[in-house]
């Protein structure tokens, strides 16, 4: 035990040092931070000013929907985020000879972000047909408030024909509003959905990192012919030991580095700066607990397949050649994100977070965010330490072999005569 | 009671035998040399000695009983291939290997600083490893091996690489451990470096033991049928019939005499034979070189070339795998 300390202890202290470890420390969260604030800003740029052209040959409904759309805030209500709803231009004109030509050579020029064609209908009373031309493909926004206001206009359009009166027009159309009250034990979906994406980002991010640098090490000992001398002195197993609670106690340091920062943000600084649109960053207690629990397993499991691959190869060139085995897991824990998140309690999810190499980031997302049973984290628990047993055992004596292995790659027979061989 | 015993110790790796039925013994206070070409099982053996890999069969004793892996704190080993942290400073990285012997960090401390004074590299001390030289880096494994005092110490090829000025100081180093009565193994294929040192010495080729014993045996063992002779004037007296084959420089020839029971007279005869032609400044009888016997041994399938006898032959790096002790 103290030779694993003393090779954890120094792997530490090196790697604490390095200048490498300052800047991923810094660079990370600001890399991050940039992307997510970067990306609401611009998608709030883009949004914020349309202009569009209604064509009509019947002027009223086009002046109704100019009506509608001008005037978001008047109609929509509490909808949605007033302040999120883009501003908007809108041009009517008559249906003429040379529209068609017009609006497309203003489209073009970028003058207009869309326009919409109605036309009347062939019999009386039933609705016109609305064809809605974007600049381009993307603007789901824009065609959304364009096809709610289309619908209100149409309602009063009909209900005025019924015989309501205007001014009861107005309260019918009047949105219900629903008011949020946060409840102080349970923090709300939106917030706790950010910042359980935050932290899976982080919990791969650091897996990865860390798990390539546990590889790099020990293929750098390999290099440096350090570790006959280590040899001759302490077993593979304490070497391999030592240097996964190393490696893995820097990344936890900048974990928490960045957890406390993160928190200590959130609570003073900044707060009262996004008063309008508070930064929930909901970590509850329980929450940091199970992120350590699941990140400690996740690095110990990918961290021991880094080792294995460390101790096959020679060099970082033929690293990067097997590196799909810690990727490829990764990967689609990434892929399947999205599901988990939306439905934690779905079977699939279920099921996909009791796979050992998913456990980890997925499990920790339906503890987060859904309802596992206690006995599913229990069991969940229980699979993925069985499996960090057996890819210990497995790796350590690849390691034990592998390390004095130079020269060529070992195949899989060879692979598997050394698990026969130690 | 050997430090050191290997009985009947045999080590096969996937396409070759590397050390086969090899016995040897090294006792205290004594300098061992473990010779032959590259390749040969020199590494193999001492990997074996320090549970790096176990042998087949065969049995492998340290101090007087089976090997156990608590045994390596009194074993000092400085391998063929160095290495230390390269991005570590040389302090930090001494006091962590001592401390993996045993030592504590203030122990560790006082006796790098101890030996780096002995062995002039001071101003080695607050620098990063990576920024010595080669030659001071092997200094520094070199010390590393020794900090923790240890009755063993096992050095694979350790002067290779350095020059004379600081392979001599390490082997005066080594010469003084052993004065001290601590074993010490050596491997080498300079013959040359041996032949000064070693109490006791084993030639192994292609894994068998060739030839092992005191130096002093197995130099005795040997007719003193080796001339040197530098003369000045005609080298006519070389025609002489009891010369088997020489080799003539400038005004200086190193001859082989025939094997003969009158090997005295034959060489006194070739003394005044030499006389009556020139002028003989020098005419020195010896016994073979380490050199040539070892040649003699292995037959002529060994190309001879300077002093480094074996370079010739592939390296071939055996693959290991670990013992469990």
């Amino acid at each position: 035990m103290h030779n694993v300390w003393l090779i954890a202890r120094r792997e530490y202290i090196e790697r604490i040092r390095t200048r490498g470890f300052l800047i991923t420390t810094v660079l990370i969260p600001l890399i991050m931070g940039g992307f997510i604030f970067g990306s609401s800003f611009l998608g709030g740029k883009v949004s914020s000013e349309s202009h569009i052209a209604i064509v009509s040959s019947d002027a009223q409904p086009a002046l109704d929907l100019q009506d509608e759309l001008e005037q978001p805030a008047l109609n929509d209500g509490a909808q949605t985020a007033t302040a999120n709803q883009p501003h908007m231009t809108v041009d009517v004109m008559g249906a003429g000879q040379e529209t068609r030509a017009i609006v497309d050579r203003e489209l073009d020029s970028g003058d207009l972000d869309g326009y919409l064609w109605i036309t009347s209908p062939a019999t009386p009373g039933a609705p016109p047909a609305f064809t809605f031309t974007p600049r381009s493909g993307g603007q789901q926004a824009l065609r959304n408030s364009i096809a709610s206001a289309i619908d209100a206009v149409l309602m009063r359009d009909r209900l005025a024909r019924q015989g309501f009166a205007a001014a009861d027009l107005d309260a019918i159309m009047q949105p219900v509003q629903i008011a949020t009250v946060h409840s102080p034990h349970r923090v709300d979906r939106e917030a706790a959905e950010i910042s359980v994406t935050v932290l899976f980002f982080l919990m791969y991010m650091v897996i990865m990192l860390y798990g390539m640098n546990v590889a790099r090490s020990i293929i750098e000992e390999k290099t440096s012919r350090i570790f006959e001398v280590l040899l001759a002195t302490i077993r593979p197993e304490e070497m391999m030991a030592g240097k996964i609670i190393g490696v893995g106690s820097v990344g936890l340091t900048q974990v928490a580095i960045w957890i406390t920062a993160g928190l200590l943000l959130a609570s003073s600084a900044m707060a009262p700066h996004l008063d309008g649109q508070p930064l929930h960053f909901a970590l509850a207690l329980p929450q940091i607990v199970y992120f350590f629990v699941y990140f400690l397993l996740g690095y110990l499991f990918y961290s021991s397949i880094a080792a294995a691959l460390g101790a096959m190869t020679n060099s970082e060139q033929e690293l990067q050649q097997l590196n799909m085995f810690l990727v490829l897991p990764l990967a689609f824990c990434f892929i399947a994100l999205k599901a988990v998140l939306t439905n934690p309690d779905s079977s699939f999810s279920q099921a996909l977070a009791l796979v050992p190499p998913f456990t980890p980031l997925l499990m920790y997302v339906r503890v987060t965010l859904g309802h596992p049973a206690p006995w599913e984290i229990v069991l969940s628990l229980a699979l993925t330490s069985a499996s960090i047993y057996a890819i210990i055992w497995v790796t350590s004596r690849i390691y034990r072999v592998g390390v004095l292995m130079y020269g060529k790659r070992p195949n899989l027979p060879e692979l598997l005569r050394w698990l026969r061989y130690s | 009671m050997p430090i050191v015993q290997l009985q009947h110790v045999r080590k096969v790796y996937d396409t070759k035998v590397a050390v086969d039925d090899l016995s040897f013994a090294i006792e205290p206070g004594t300098m061992f040399g473990l010779l032959g070409p590259n390749g040969s099982g020199k590494t193999s053996s001492i990997r074996m000695m320090i549970g790096i890999t176990a042998p087949d069969s065969g049995a492998v004793s340290l101090f007087g009983r089976p090997f156990h892996r608590s045994m390596l704190a009194r074993v000092g080993y400085l391998p063929e291939e160095r290495g230390l942290y390269k991005k570590m400073r040389v302090l930090d990285q001494l006091i962590f290997l001592g401390q993996l012997h045993g030592l504590t960090a203030s122990e560790a401390a006082r006796r790098s600083r101890a030996w780096c004074e002995r062995l002039n590299i001071a101003e080695a001390i607050p620098q990063k490893t990576e920024d010595l030289s080669k030659g001071m880096q092997q200094k520094i494994q070199f010390i590393a091996a020794l900090l923790h005092e240890p009755d063993l110490i096992i050095m694979d090829e350790p002067f290779t690489g350095l020059d004379p000025v600081n392979a001599a100081l390490l082997m005066e180093t080594l010469v003084d451990l052993r004065r001290q009565g601590r074993a010490v193994l050596f491997s080498t294929h300079r013959m040359d470096q041996v032949e000064k040192m070693c109490d006791n010495i084993a030639l192994i080729h292609r894994g068998h033991l060739v030839l092992s014993g005191s130096m002093r045996e197995v130099k005795s063992s040997y007719p003193r049928n080796r001339v040197l002779i530098q003369f000045q004037g005609g080298d006519a007296f070389l025609r002489h019939s009891s010369i088997e084959s020489m080799k003539l420089y400038n005004g200086h020839a190193e001859i082989k005499l025939r094997p003969s029971p009158t090997l005295d007279e034959d060489t006194q005869s070739l003394l005044a034979e030499a006389l009556r032609h020139t002028r003989i400044t020098r005419f020195e009888v010896m016994e073979p070189t380490l050199e040539e016997i070892f040649i003699e041994k292995v037959g002529e399938t060994t190309p001879k070339n300077g002093d480094a006898v074996f370079a010739t032959l592939p390296e071939q790096e055996p693959m290991g795998e670990l013992v469990d002790a």
